[in-house]
């Protein structure tokens, strides 16, 4: 019988257990310290790639996976009749979800639907999972896409970084450019618009920011009542805020469930240290 | 005399400007508030000098027009709230004659009633025991009298002689007078402008004198001076500068410079002196003083150039590229400057807590920003309703945002949206100002009560949202004391802002003993430049 598989990319941050969890595949970024590359989760770490970066002098930089690295993917887990939901990066920052179109058009006797989740980070995670929930609920095909374009659609993603300056850097900042070079420490919060970085608003100092993204989950929970929400908690080098507002988010909202997970190298090279990002999506 | 023409009336008016003009100093000493910028009698004397520079070239011997002119002047001159209150009571004047080309006593009168009744229209909570009361007083007094008098002269002393009085019974109306032992500053003000005006009625002439500072606690601190004077431009570089030597001799220096220009002012002690002259030679000005002492904060201004600049209303350059909506700051230091810029403000104008900006100045900011839609942030309960007049004055959509601090602009400036409308903006940045505590740190210039509080002049003294909460002896355990009463519970952020004369690596020794004394706060110091405060701070 033909059956359905998910693929995500490695800049969907989720993390091993829950990966294996729901069987869900990855394809991986590669990360460039200079002439020295490494496929991220597979020649790189987390823990090994943020001390990189505290301790090198070269800035690491990223590269989407080729057509024949998804090819080789897609083929290892599933046969000819088999269809594939394969979810990615926003194409507004990486080319990933393009490789993948690509690689599906080599492969015709597979039924490959990629989704451009005009997202990052566990914003892609979470409409993996949406998908994967939804096949082991053994849904049909289109009602698999369904709950995952939906998952994508009603997606609330909120982020603050250390710095604006690794987004610059990598020509990934977008329209929060107009944030840059303010002399006090303001720490931005960002989300992401039509798959663009975004400024949501300015704070000044964590506290303030963390407060500032409760009050917009609140705002988030209240447009969705009677639903409950799943919420994807990924920081990088950061755990002691992501389990404070982990803590938090228990306390004020109807939560489903929360996946909380350290950002990799593909997306940490953007973000750089110090960032924590809030996603969610309300659970049909 | 019983009818003043246009030629007595510009003359009186003159007069009043000179005579404000010299009395300034002590006027300014009369603030409540022992904190050094205290500028009622410079504000009130740059705007009525800014109003009488439209009689210049003023070809009219009518009063209606000669008053009008006035009004207009002042408008565009106003600086400060006893400004703009002073412009508002031109205007009032000005309706009051109009049509009138000699003007009897009951003219006068008549004016002055509707100049009072129009300062009372422009504030939204008149307070009595102010320039309002000591207006309407004179007001009153000089109905009475021209019901059986029609002699100008007559009128005019007798509103003088009231407002005197009235202005010697402020302190009874209103008990932050009674504790600080002052009478009201913009009522002092008034009663120069009607005693100056009179001398002016009876051709008694108005010496110009350097008025001399009530005292002069630091020079180096004292930024404010006579930048813009009544009369003619006969000398027209303004040059300003501070010499630095020992055994400075200020009457050698006065008696050395008075050949060399007009509008000057001498002020120091041995080892600083600070000059201010209007002269047409300012290099020989500047090679005098050279050989007394080393020279410092050099500043020569061309005043005709200026001037033109203003009358022919030279369409300002506009900044960068077009958008729908731009900010103007108001500031008191270059470390705040950049963080303003920084911020996205497109233009800063310096000034705030030594000398108010203008109404003109502010439109000029205003004009220069490329966007159709300007927010102003005074950023100084001083500043707030001189902002407010450029509503009227500019063609642009204005949005003043009532932010009476540094740090509450600063906050304000955090919520600036650029894709939202102009009034939704101005509504977010009053929540945001809201949401910062104040604190100023600085001296007394003289002691005073406030309160419970006893202050001994020189001070140190802590305000928390413009009110005095402590005095001591050193910068640090006043600064440490009201950060006491601001933080709480909620605070995570203290912000240092330190002032011109503040030793950088030493407040950072501070900042440091800051944030081991609040360990839940975030403790952030910057360069704030402004003059007169050590320390201004905020807690969020």
């Amino acid at each position: 019988m033909a059956r359905i598989h998910v693929v995500t990319d490695s800049g969907s941050d989720l993390p091993k257990d829950v990966r294996e969890r729901f069987g869900i595949s990855v394809v991986p970024l590669t990360i460039q310290f200079g002439d020295d590359i490494y496929r991220d989760g597979v020649d790189m770490q987390v823990d090994e790639f943020y001390e990189r970066l505290r301790t090198g002098d070269t800035l690491p930089s990223t590269c989407q996976p080729s057509p024949a690295d998804f090819v080789k993917v897609y083929e290892s887990i599933a046969e000819a009749g088999d269809t594939i939901i394969s979810v990615h990066l926003s194409s507004k920052l990486s080319g990933t979800y393009q490789s993948s179109v690509l690689a599906a058009s080599m492969l015709p006797d597979i039924d490959i639907v990629s989704i451009d989740t005009l997202s990052a980070s566990m914003g892609i995670g979470l409409a993996a999972i949406a998908a994967a929930e939804a096949v082991k609920q053994e849904k049909p095909k289109d009602e698999v896409i369904a709950v995952t374009e939906r998952a994508v659609e009603q997606l609330g993603v909120y982020f603050m970084v250390d710095t604006l300056e690794f987004l610059k850097r990598n020509g990934r900042i977008g329209r929060a450019s107009a944030l840059m070079g303010t002399l006090l420490n303001i720490k931005p919060i960002l989300t992401l618009q039509d798959g663009v970085v975004t400024p949501f608003e300015k704070a000044r100092g964590k506290a303030k920011a963390l407060k500032r993204i409760s009050e917009a989950i609140a705002q988030y929970s209240e447009e969705h009542t009677g639903k409950k929400l799943r919420f994807g908690i990924t920081h990088a080098a950061a755990l002691d805020d992501a389990e404070k507002i982990a803590a938090e988010i228990k306390e004020q909202f109807p939560v489903h469930d929360i996946v909380i997970g350290p950002i990799g190298p593909t997306i940490g090279v953007h973000v750089g240290p110090g960032t924590l990002a809030v996603l969610f999506y309300p659970v049909q | 005399m019983d009818l003043i023409h246009g030629s007595d009336l510009k003359r009186m008016l003159q007069a009043a400007a000179q005579y404000l003009t010299n009395e300034k100093e002590r006027v300014n000493a009369l603030n409540v508030f022992p904190v050094p910028d205290g500028d009622t009698g410079t504000n009130m004397a740059l705007t009525i000098s800014a109003a009488v520079k439209e009689l210049d070239d003023l070809e009219t011997d009518a009063c209606g027009k000669i008053a009008s002119a006035v009004a207009r002047g002042s408008l565009m001159g106003a600086r400060g709230n006893s400004g703009v209150i002073l412009s508002q009571f031109f205007r009032g004047f000005s309706e009051g004659l109009k049509g009138v080309n000699a003007a009897s006593g009951p003219d006068i009168a008549r004016a002055l009633d509707l100049a009072s009744q129009t300062t009372y229209r422009a504030v939204m909570k008149p307070v009595e025991g102010t320039m309002l009361t000591v207006g309407k007083a004179a007001a009153a007094k000089a109905g009475e009298i021209a019901e059986n008098s029609s002699s100008a002269e007559t009128v005019w002393v007798a509103a003088l002689d009231q407002a005197k009085r009235t202005l010697a019974d402020t302190p009874q109306m209103m008990a932050v007078l009674r504790e600080a032992g002052v009478v009201d500053a913009g009522g002092d003000g008034l009663v120069c402008i009607l005693q100056g005006a009179l001398q002016g009625l009876r051709n008694e002439v108005v010496v110009e004198q350097a008025s001399a500072p009530a005292q002069v606690v630091s020079p180096a601190h004292k930024e404010e001076g006579i930048t813009r004077i009544a009369g003619l431009l006969v000398n027209h570089y303004c040059t300003e500068f501070l010499i630095k030597g020992s055994a400075l001799n200020i009457e050698t220096i006065k008696e050395t410079l008075v050949p060399e220009g007009d509008s000057m002012l001498v002020v120091g002690d041995e080892e600083l002196v600070k000059i201010h002259i209007h002269t047409d030679h300012p290099g020989k000005v500047l090679e005098y003083a050279g050989s007394l002492g080393e020279l410092t904060d050099i500043k020569i201004d061309n005043m005709k150039m200026q001037n033109e600049g203003i009358t022919n209303h030279a369409p300002p350059e506009p900044l960068g590229d077009p958008k729908p909506l731009g900010m103007v700051a108001v500031v008191p230091g270059s470390g705040l400057k950049d963080i303003f810029t920084s911020l996205g403000v497109d233009v800063v104008v310096t000034g705030g807590q030594t000398m108010n900006p203008s109404t003109e100045e502010l439109v000029a900011a205003v004009e220069r920003v490329h966007a159709e839609n300007v927010i102003i942030l005074p950023n100084n309960k001083n500043v707030i309703f001189s902002a407010q007049q450029v509503k009227e004055l500019s063609d642009k959509g204005i949005g003043v945002v009532p932010t009476r601090s540094v740090p509450q602009g600063i906050a304000a400036v955090m919520k600036l949206n650029p894709e939202a409308q102009l009034a939704e903006n101005v509504a977010e940045m009053e929540v945001g100002m809201r949401q910062v505590k104040t604190g100023e740190i600085t001296y007394a210039v003289r002691a005073t009560k406030a309160g419970d509080l006893e202050i001994e002049e020189e001070d140190i003294i802590g305000l928390v949202e413009g009110k005095i909460v402590t005095a001591g002896g050193s910068v640090t355990d006043v600064t440490l004391s009201i950060l006491q009463t601001m933080v709480d519970d909620e605070a995570s952020v203290i912000s240092l802002y330190t002032g011109d004369n503040q030793d950088f690596s030493e407040a950072e020794q501070f900042a440091e003993l800051v944030t081991n004394t609040f360990p839940d706060c975030e403790v952030e110091l910057y360069h704030g430049g402004q003059p007169l405060y050590y320390f201004i701070v905020s807690v969020e």
